[in-house]
């Protein structure tokens, strides 16, 4: 629609107060067809009227500032400078393109090496560096060490750096676990629905099979069963435990509308399946799909925070809340490594199930 | 009702098929032990390795068996290795030794089929059979020359003792009344004896039929344990039991499958259809990191784990229920804001995070082992139900019959129990069998903050050594729990709401 608008006035046709469709700026082909403007997308509108609501507005800030966290997290936490000149040469944003000569080396070291350098807001790494020069503070309460606005775990690892790091770590996982048990559940879902029939039973049987273990004890088992676990393996675990639910939404969506009408009406006319069913059902679908994305990613993050808080989850070398909360248990003083992650855990599960509240009424057509 | 109870529970029968196919799944993404590297010569450590792998069914293809092996068709495999004394022949000659008796109806016919040397030397592999009989002068059976005769005569004065009925009778009588000179018979014919000698102790009590019958099993087998003469019940039943699921592993290398059972065969005869018939009968096998029994292990841990989750839903129903009415009633009003507000907060915090709190803050609180577990279990739970407690009485109050009962004068009290409430429930119990699954989960969580020695620390313990045995005995013991939670919600949802009955029994007729 912005590209009607944008063009060039010639100046044959002035801009004038009468209504553009008398005076076309150009010769109708056929592909330019609609004149009048569309509207806003259907899911525009509804983030629209999600955002208005007071709790869902506020569930969507709280998405919103912890995806900036998490993209933005070398900015707030590395232990390599924002922009530096070390030995004559300028590095610009060295804590993301992390240049190997730089490698290993700690703020400190920087600090002392540089000519001038300009730290992030906390000039640590989630890890320690190698060749740290600063002796380790284990177990710093908060502002007690300098450096350490939320103090330091059992390795003397910065906490905010793991925090602002774990946020990264957990939405990205969370994202790609959730975009592919949405993959494989709405591809599953669609096939039964359309098709119906043995393969509908079936599908029926898979998803009571899955459903039948705790999602927690199956990830758990697949994780301890396979030959190594890695992240890899969580991530299949976690998707196998989470596709019978979309799949279950998506048959169900399908279902409900391959009967109307206007499909019918659609196949009467000879359209294939797969146009049916991108451009009359998927629509329909996209509402309850979206709304599920966000509850997921709040039950995966959930899930992957419990398993590393239990040891059992991704390698602890990555920076995880959950880990940083395990180590609660062996140092209860230390109520830093519970209240910091936890505050983040508890930030990310609300906000998503906030957001995913408001969603859902926002695209319920029979809310509005 | 019961028969809507009955096809329910039907109903879950492919639920669990598919349960044990993917627990089934799990078990085989562990190692198989036959990667480590064996030296073929040794024999002894092949001998274990390949134990090792037939606990397990590696020996076996995974869900058909297109050629199930048999005691005759083991022979069939064994006897050109001995005969033609390679490198196999020394691991060969150990498998024909373990067959004993059961092998000769199969080998001995074929010794004449073989020149003399080979014959000499099959005939003196034989020897520790002869032995273990107590038959045979050592200068014959072990004197590749002498040994054939020996067989061969051997054979044609014994192969009448070599037949099912003879054996039949001779453990028949053992039973009845045992002496020394049928428990002799017994022990001429060998492992020819042990399909009977097994079967015969999983039928009988007599202390000391057991003791006779374990005595002829471990000598011809070289294994196990012999019940002792003053065993109680409980110690003859664990050693038959040992003996029965040993049995069960090395059925085939005793018995020969005649027609209709080589058919069987193929589908029994597998990794799949051993494991899911061994844990269908209890034979779970051993836990890898204590060797004790998984089934007792099981026994034991799993009432403290399934405790906790019950009585966290029971607590969070107590808590949801009257919380919901109460929101629902109060519609917009500060009750309910407050409520919601809580439960939003409540529904958000991770039960770990719960559990170590309570933990640290209410340690000195505790008046016994149990409250803070449940309590920090029942959270999350409690939110979700109060919730969904909340909407199904709202939309439960504004129907049409509640209106009738409050203009016909009902009180406030009666119209919400008994006219709103006992609909708004419905969907309330099932969201119970749903939440029961999330709660077992929980429970594995707060039992490793609280340090309760239930299945999930136990678990936890198992993924550290690397016991997956257990691991899967329990995602199996949980799947299953959880259908039989569901099938149980069902149940309790048709025996609330009528219409659910009726629904179900129509679409069954249609």
């Amino acid at each position: 629609m912005s590209d009607h608008e944008s063009e060039p006035v010639t100046p044959l046709a002035r801009p004038s107060t009468k209504p553009r469709i008398i005076a076309p700026r150009r010769p109708v082909t056929p592909r330019a067809a609609p004149s009048i403007p569309r509207k806003p997308s259907r899911f525009r509108s509804a983030l629209g009227r999600a955002v208005s609501t007071r709790l869902g507005g506020a569930g969507i800030l709280l998405v919103t500032m912890l995806l900036l966290v998490a993209v933005f997290a070398d900015i707030l936490a590395s232990d390599l400078p924002l922009a530096c000149r070390v030995g004559g040469t300028l590095y610009v944003l060295p804590n993301v393109t992390r240049p190997a000569t730089l490698e290993g080396k700690d703020s400190a070291r920087i600090a002392s090496e540089a000519t001038w350098a300009i730290f992030p807001l906390v000039a640590h790494g989630p890890q320690r560096a190698p060749a740290a020069q600063e002796q380790p503070v284990l177990f710093a309460a908060p502002l007690s060490a300098k450096g350490h606005p939320f103090g330091t775990d059992r390795g003397g690892r910065d906490v905010f750096a793991r925090v602002v790091h774990g946020t990264r770590s957990y939405l990205v996982f969370a994202l790609g676990a959730v975009a592919a048990s949405i993959a494989l559940g709405a591809a599953v879902g669609a096939f039964a629905g359309l098709y119906g029939g043995t393969f509908d039973a079936l599908l029926g049987r898979a998803i009571e099979t899955v459903s039948a273990f705790p999602p927690l004890v199956l990830v758990m088992g697949i994780q301890a069963a396979v030959p190594r676990a890695t992240l890899a393996t969580l991530f299949f675990a976690i998707a196998l435990t989470r596709w019978p639910e979309v799949a279950r939404l998506v048959r169900g969506e399908v279902m409900l509308v391959a009967t109307r009408d206007y499909v019918l009406a659609a196949r009467a006319l000879g359209a294939s399946p797969w146009r049916v069913l991108v451009r009359h059902i998927a629509p329909n679908v996209r509402a309850p799909l979206v709304v599920s994305i966000v509850v997921g990613i709040s039950a995966v993050v959930l899930t992957e925070a419990s398993l590393d808080f239990l040891h059992v989850g991704t390698p602890q070398a990555g920076a995880s809340w959950g880990e940083t909360m395990s180590q609660f248990r062996d140092a209860p003083y230390a109520w830093w490594l519970l209240v910091f992650p936890g505050v983040l855990l508890f930030a990310t599960v609300i906000g998503h199930n906030l957001s995913a509240e408001a969603l859902r009424e926002a695209l319920d057509p029979r809310a509005r | 009702m019961l028969a809507f109870a009955i096809r329910r529970a039907v109903w879950a029968l492919p639920t669990l098929f598919g349960v044990s196919l993917v627990v089934f799944l799990l078990t085989t993404l562990l190692p198989d032990p036959a990667g480590a590297d064996v030296d073929a010569s040794d024999v002894v450590m092949r001998e274990r390795m390949d134990e090792l792998r037939r606990a397990r069914f590696l020996d076996l293809p995974r869900f058909v068996n297109t050629a199930p092996r048999d005691v005759s068709s083991r022979v069939e495999e064994c006897v050109p290795h001995v005969a033609a004394a390679n490198a196999e022949a020394a691991y060969c000659a150990l498998r024909l030794v373990q067959m004993g008796g059961a092998a000769l109806p199969w080998l001995l016919p074929k010794l004449d089929h073989l020149g003399p040397v080979e014959r000499g030397r099959v005939a003196v592999a034989l020897a520790p059979i002869a032995r273990r009989m107590g038959i045979g002068d050592e200068r014959d059976v072990a004197n590749p020359e002498r040994a054939a005769l020996f067989w061969e005569r051997f054979w044609d004065d014994r192969s009448v003792d070599f037949t099912e009925p003879a054996v039949r009778r001779g453990v028949q009588r053992l039973v009845q009344r045992g002496t020394e000179l049928r428990e002799q018979d017994l022990v001429l014919v060998d492992t020819f004896a042990l399909r009977q000698v097994v079967e015969a102790m999983r039928r009988t009590r007599d202390r000391e039929a057991l003791v006779r019958l374990s005595r002829i099993a471990q000598h011809v087998t070289g294994r196990g344990r012999v019940v002792p003469t003053d065993a109680t019940p409980d110690e003859a039943r664990a050693i038959v039991s040992a003996w029965s699921s040993w049995w069960f592993v090395h059925e085939t290398d005793y018995v020969n499958l005649r027609g209709g059972e080589k058919v069987a065969a193929s589908i029994v005869q597998t990794r799949y259809a051993k494991w899911m018939l061994g844990a269908a009968t209890g034979q779970l096998g051993l836990s890898t990191r204590d060797g004790l029994p998984l089934l007792d292990k099981l026994l034991s841990r799993a009432p403290i784990t399934l405790g906790i989750s019950l009585l966290a839903l029971l607590v969070a129903l107590a808590v949801a229920v009257p919380l919901g009415v109460l929101a629902a009633w109060q519609r917009g009003h500060t009750i309910d804001h407050v409520t919601g507000g809580v439960m939003l907060i409540l529904y958000a915090l991770p039960t770990f995070l719960v559990a170590e709190i309570l933990r640290v803050r209410a340690g000195g609180l505790l008046v016994s082992g149990v409250i803070l577990p449940v309590v920090a279990l029942a959270t999350v739970a409690v939110a979700a139900t109060t919730q969904q407690q909340r909407a199904a009485m709202i939309e439960a109050l504004a129907q049409d019959y509640v209106r009738v009962a409050r203009a016909k004068g009902a009180r406030t009290l009666r119209v919400a129990t008994v006219h709103a409430l006992r609909n708004a429930l419905v969907p309330t119990v099932t969201l119970a069998g749903v939440q029961f699954p999330a709660l077992l989960g929980g429970a594995f969580v707060v039992e490793e903050v609280f340090d309760i020695h239930g299945m999930g620390w136990e678990t936890l313990r198992a993924i550290e050594a690397r016991d997956v045995a257990w691991i899967v005995g329990v995602t199996l013991l949980c799947a299953l729990v959880t259908t039989a939670g569901l099938v149980a919600s069902d149940v309790a949802y048709g025996l609330l709401d009528p219409r659910v009955r009726e629904a179900q029994t129509r679409t069954r007729r249609a």
